[in-house]
C-alpha cells in the first residue's frame, strides 16, 4: 500500500495543481458586471486545492512509510495470477464490445458476437472432455442469439429506444 | 392519508407490478454481480415511459427486493449478493453448512421484513416533520449539508483510513464540476466537446461503478463453493423471534439511522447493527459461528436502512445510499421534485412512497418464505454465462437514458475506475455521493457568498450551519488516531467493522 499510496499521492497533487490552474483560467465575467463570487472557477478551484492538500498528506504519509523505495512485488506476480488474467480478458472483451462494436455494427450482431466469444473463451478451460466441450461450444451461440434478439426486441419495441 | 395511499395501490395492475418487480429484485439481489444499485438503475431506464407513481413503485420494489435477495447467496454461497449482505455471510453460511440453510433463510426473511417495517415507521413519522424543518434550510445550510454528507460518508465507509474516503468524495465532487454550470452556463472542463459540456450523467456513472465493476470483480474471483440444498424447515420458529425482540428493535433503529446519513447505506446498517448486537449479546461467543441473533441483526439492519435512505431523498433531495441516489434521479426524471418543498408541491407523495414500501415489504415476506426452493435454481447459473448478459444490460441501460453513445463511455470509465479504486481500498460510495452533491455544493456556496457579500460569518453562526460544521470538525478530529485513543481511554465504547471482521473466523 505505501508504494501505491506514494504514486496516488503524487498523481493527486498533480491533478490538484492542474485543476486550480484551469480554474484560475476560467472567465470571471467582469464585463457583464457579474458578482465575483459567482465565478465559474470558484468551486473547482477550491476542490482542486483540497485534493492537492489531501494528495500531499497521502504522499508524505507514504513517503514516511518507505513508499519511495519499496519494490513492487504485485507487478511481478500480477500477470501470473489467474484472477488478474480473467479480469484483464473480461475488460478487453467488454471494451471491444461497448467501445468498438456497439455503434459500428447493428446492436443485435454486436451482442451476439460478444456473448458467444465471452462464453466460449471462459468456458473452454472448464470443459472436462471433448463431448462436454462440444456441448459448451454449441450452447454459447444459442444463448447469445436468444439474448441478442430478446434484448434488442425488448428495448426497440417495448421501451421504444432507438438502438445505437 | 396513508390509508388512502394504500387503497390507491390496491388495483390488479399495481399488485401485479409489485409481484414481478419484487421477484425480479430478489433475483437481482441474489445473483452476485448484480447489485441493488444496478437493478434500480436498469429499471429506471425500463420504466422511463411509465407514469411517475407506477415507475417509483417498481423501483422501490426492486430496491427492497434486492437488499433482501442478497441474503440468499450470502447464506448459500458465502458470497454476499449485494454489499449490504456482507455481514450476513458471517453467520448465515455457517448455519447453512450445519444443515440449517432453510432456517437461516427464514430468519433472514423475517428479519428483513421487520427491519423494513421499522424503517417505514420512521419514514412515515420523521419525513413530513423533517421536510417542514428543511424549509428553514438556505444556501448556507445546503452548502454545509453537502460537505457534511461527503465527510461523514467518507469517514464511515473507510473507517481504517478516512483520508481515502474523503479523497474519493472530493474526486466525486470534482467530476460533478464537468459540464455547464448553473449560474452563467459556462461549460467547465469541456475543452470544446459538446458531450463533456453536457456533463457526466449520474445513471451511466452508477451503472459503471456498481454494474460493470461488479462484473469484473466476479470474473476475477474464483468460482464459489455452494450449499445448494435446503431441506430443513423454512418458516422461522416463533421463539427465534420473541427471544431476540430487543435485537430486532435495536437493529431496526440503527439501520434506519445509518440509512438517513447521506451516502452511508445498507451495508453500514448491517455492520453497525451486527456490531451492536454482538456487544449486547449474552451469547457473544456464537457470533461468527452460526448465531441466529447475529444473522437476525444483520438482515434487520440492512433492510431498515432502505426506508431510512429514502427519508433524506424525499425531504432534502440528498441520497441516503447509492440505490437511493438512483431513486432520486428517477424521481426528477418523472417530474417529482423531492426536497424541502415536497410537502407543499407534492403533499401526498411521501405517503404514496410509504405505501409502496409497505407493499414491497409484504412482497419480500411472502415470496421469501414461499419460494425458497425455486430461488435456489437462480443461484445455479454459471457466472461465465451470466456476466456477459449483465454487461449487455449495463451497456444498453446506460445508452437508453439519453441515447448518447458518450454515456456508454462514461459507464466503461467508471467501471474501470471502480475496479481500480476497490483494489486500492478506496470506497466507491463517497465518489458517487460527490457526483450527486456536487451541483448542490457549487450553487449553494456561490449563492451564499453573494448573499453574505463574501463574509464567512453567516456560514458559521446560523444555527443549523453551526451544528453541521461543528459535526464535520468533530468527524475530522476523530480521524486522528491520537485523539481517538485518548477518548477510548476515557469512554468504555469500542467496536467497529474491522474489529468485528478481524475477530470473526473466516468461512
Amino acid at each position: 500500500m505505501p508504494r501505491a499510496d506514494f504514486i496516488t499521492g503524487l498523481v493527486l497533487i498533480l491533478l490538484g495543481v492542474a485543476v486550480v490552474w484551469a480554474s484560475l483560467d476560467m472567465p470571471r465575467f467582469e464585463e457583464r458586471n457579474a458578482n465575483p463570487y459567482t465565478a465559474p472557477g470558484l468551486v473547482p478551484g477550491l476542490l482542486g486545492a483540497i485534493i492537492l492538500a489531501l494528495g500531499a498528506i497521502l504522499f508524505v504519509r507514504a513517503a514516511r512509510a518507505g513508499g519511495w523505495r519499496l519494490a513492487w512485488p504485485a507487478a511481478r506476480h500480477g500477470t501470473g495470477d489467474p484472477g488478474v488474467r480473467r479480469a484483464a480478458l473480461s475488460i478487453a472483451l467488454c471494451l471491444l464490445y461497448a467501445g468498438g462494436l456497439v455503434g459500428t455494427v447493428p446492436f443485435w450482431l454486436a451482442t451476439f458476437l460478444f456473448i458467444t466469444t465471452f462464453v466460449i473463451l471462459f468456458e473452454w478451460p472448464l470443459a472436462t472432455d471433448r463431448a462436454d466441450r462440444a456441448r459448451r461450444l454449441a450452447f454459447a451461440p444459442l444463448l447469445a442469439a436468444v439474448i441478442a434478439v430478446g434484448v434488442t426486441a425488448l428495448f426497440q419495441y417495448v421501451f421504444l429506444v432507438r438502438l445505437p | 392519508m396513508l390509508g388512502q395511499a394504500l387503497l390507491g395501490f390496491m388495483t390488479v395492475d399495481a399488485l401485479l407490478a409489485v409481484t414481478w418487480a419484487t421477484l425480479l429484485g430478489i433475483a437481482v439481489g441474489a445473483l452476485p454481480g448484480l447489485t441493488a444499485t444496478l437493478g434500480v438503475a436498469l429499471m429506471t431506464t425500463l420504466t422511463f415511459k411509465m407514469a411517475a407513481n407506477d415507475a417509483i413503485l417498481i423501483l422501490i420494489c426492486m430496491y427492497i427486493g434486492a437488499i433482501y435477495g442478497g441474503s440468499r447467496s450470502a447464506i448459500l454461497l458465502n458470497i454476499p449478493g449485494t454489499p449490504a449482505n456482507a455481514a450476513t455471510t458471517l453467520d448465515g453460511f455457517p448455519l447453512a453448512r450445519r444443515g440449517e440453510a432453510g432456517r437461516a433463510m427464514g430468519i433472514a426473511t423475517t428479519g428483513s421484513f421487520l427491519g423494513s417495517m421499522i424503517g417505514i415507521l420512521f419514514l412515515a413519522t420523521i419525513a413530513p416533520v423533517l421536510a417542514e424543518f428543511a424549509l428553514d434550510f438556505g444556501a448556507f445550510e445546503f452548502f454545509w449539508l453537502a460537505v457534511f454528507g461527503i465527510m461523514i460518508c467518507g469517514h464511515l465507509t473507510a473507517l481504517d483510513d478516512p483520508i481515502k474516503g474523503w479523497i474519493s468524495g472530493f474526486l466525486g465532487l470534482l467530476v460533478a464540476m464537468v459540464g455547464q454550470e448553473g449560474v452563467h452556463a459556462y461549460p467547465r472542463f469541456a475543452y470544446g466537446s459538446t458531450d463533456l459540456a453536457g456533463g457526466i450523467g449520474l445513471l451511466p456513472a452508477l451503472v459503471g461503478a456498481f454494474g460493470f465493476s461488479e462484473v469484473l470483480i466476479v470474473m476475477k474471483e474464483r468460482a464459489a463453493e455452494t450449499v445448494r440444498s435446503a431441506t430443513d424447515r423454512v418458516l422461522p420458529k416463533l421463539e427465534d423471534l420473541t427471544r431476540y425482540w430487543r435485537t430486532i428493535i435495536r437493529s431496526g433503529v440503527i439501520g434506519t439511522t445509518m440509512g438517513i446519513l447521506p451516502g452511508v447505506g445498507e451495508d453500514m446498517g448491517a455492520w453497525a447493527s451486527y456490531a451492536a448486537a454482538r456487544r449486547a449479546s449474552r451469547e457473544r461467543e456464537k457470533f461468527g459461528k452460526g448465531s441466529v441473533e447475529g444473522l437476525m441483526a444483520a438482515e434487520t439492519g440492512n433492510n431498515a436502512a432502505v426506508p431510512g435512505a429514502i427519508i433524506p431523498v424525499l425531504t432534502l433531495a440528498v441520497p441516503g445510499s447509492a440505490p437511493a441516489a438512483v431513486l432520486l434521479a428517477a424521481m426528477f426524471i418523472h417530474g417529482v421534485r423531492p426536497g424541502p418543498l415536497i410537502m407543499i408541491e407534492f403533499p401526498t407523495f411521501i405517503f404514496a412512497v410509504v405505501a409502496m414500501c409497505v407493499l414491497a415489504t409484504f412482497g419480500i415476506l411472502i415470496f421469501g418464505l414461499l419460494l425458497t426452493r425455486p430461488l435456489l435454481y437462480v443461484l445455479a447459473v454459471p457466472r461465465e454465462r451470466l456476466m456477459p448478459v449483465i454487461f449487455v444490460l449495463c451497456t444498453i441501460g446506460s445508452f437508453a437514458i439519453a441515447s448518447r453513445v458518450f454515456d456508454i463511455w462514461i459507464m466503461l470509465a467508471f467501471g474501470i475506475l471502480g475496479l481500480v479504486l476497490r483494489e486500492m481500498r478506496y470506497p466507491m460510495a463517497p465518489l458517487v455521493l460527490g457526483l450527486v452533491l456536487g451541483p448542490i455544493l457549487d450553487t449553494s456556496l456561490r449563492r451564499g457568498l453573494v448573499l453574505s457579500d463574501g463574509s464567512p460569518i453567516p456560514f458559521l453562526i446560523r444555527p443549523i450551519s453551526l451544528v453541521l460544521w461543528v459535526t464535520i470538525a468533530i468527524t475530522v478530529l476523530l480521524s486522528f488516531r491520537r485523539i481517538r485513543t485518548t477518548l477510548a481511554g476515557l469512554l468504555p465504547w469500542r467496536g467497529s467493522r474491522e474489529e468485528i471482521s478481524k475477530e470473526a473466523p473466516k468461512g
